[in-house]
């Protein structure tokens, strides 16, 4: 799809696009044919990658905080 | 990386299901970076495949997915591989994970399930699935004030931030925006089990569109765009391969 917009964020249509991870994993973790491969995943494996991404992201996002809160302090 | 030990022990790696193959078959290399991905004739559809260490993919494959590196390298190869197929043919992605011991096995299973693979390719023939994602923009930020500790400080920063779950959007206004895409898409379903906690994320949903509507998708998209342009931001990620629509109710993954 066209990138040109100014109004819509577009990615994926070029092949060197680099889509996001969340959006990755919620396609390839989440959807797509299911066949009973010799090795199943449990669901609820899946459920505990979740969590653990929550918990990365949680983790990234306090991280920044407190590199703004360093930036951002009162100089003396 | 264990996976380059050629004496050691292989499964197949599964990447998705085609009903044709392409005259000039796509040099790709599969989820371990290191084996090619083959297409194997079973039962007149094609599975695409590649030649993975068991180790890494049987033996460890759960305590694998537990470390988010691995999941987050090995997932992106997962999908370039089938964005790569989907470039040259409709394909019937498969989801991440999924391996067998033999060619036999392999084909024995797509016996039992190709009447159902071959209503999927009706039903996704000629179409890309695209994700679309509608975020409440927040006004300007005031200047964080001056803190008398560090605990007010990241209190202030914290409120500056979008919210986790935004107000709904207006009824009137969703159930116009749902209406338009409706109209262009062949059918729709819901999205983001990972990206829901993304922050200001207030609608997204995944949609199934034929390739000579995707003009018509970006129009739309832009028109609603300009609209909101105050308020909203949307976001649409594609072409994705059609994750989305060729997984079943029943389709339930079980634990050994």
């Amino acid at each position: 799809m066209s990138a040109a917009s100014n109004a819509v964020v577009f990615t994926g249509d070029d092949p060197s696009d680099e889509m996001t991870l969340l959006d990755i994993l919620d396609h390839v973790l989440n959807k797509g044919v299911v066949l009973r491969g010799n090795i199943i995943i449990s669901l609820a494996g899946v459920d505990l990658v979740y969590l653990g991404l929550d918990v990365i992201l949680t983790s990234v996002e306090t991280a920044l905080k407190h590199v703004n809160a360093a930036a951002l302090s009162p100089q003396k | 990386m264990a996976g380059q030990l050629t004496s050691e022990r292989r499964v197949l790696y599964l990447y998705g299901i085609t009903e044709g193959r392409p005259r000039k078959l796509p040099v790709l290399i599969g989820v371990d970076r290191f084996s090619p991905v083959e297409a194997i004739d079973c039962d007149g559809v094609y599975c695409w495949v590649s030649r993975v260490s068991a180790l890494d993919f049987e033996n460890d494959l759960a305590s694998n997915m537990e470390n988010l590196d691995w999941l987050a390298e090995t997932s992106v190869a997962h999908q370039r591989v089938i964005a790569a197929i989907s470039r040259l043919t409709d394909i019937l992605p498969t989801r991440f994970g999924t391996v067998f011991r033999t060619e036999d096995s392999l084909c024995r299973h797509i016996a039992k399930r190709v009447k159902g693979l071959k209503q999927d390719f009706v039903r996704i023939k000629g179409a890309d699935e695209w994700g679309v994602k509608v975020f409440v923009i927040q006004p300007a930020a005031l200047p964080v004030p001056r803190a008398r500790s560090g605990r007010d400080y990241l209190q202030a920063k914290a409120a500056m931030l979008p919210a986790r779950k935004p107000k709904s959007l207006p009824r009137e206004d969703m159930l116009q925006f749902e209406k338009a895409l409706a109209d262009v898409a062949t059918e729709s379903a819901s999205a983001g089990n990972v990206s829901r906690g993304q922050r200001g994320l207030a609608f997204q949903t995944s949609l199934l569109v034929k390739r000579t509507k995707r003009a018509k998708l970006e129009s739309v998209l832009e028109t609603f765009a300009r609209d909101w342009a105050r308020e909203r931001r949307i976001e649409c990620t594609g072409p994705w391969p059609p994750y989305s629509f060729v997984s079943r109710p029943d389709d339930k993954v079980r634990a050994k």
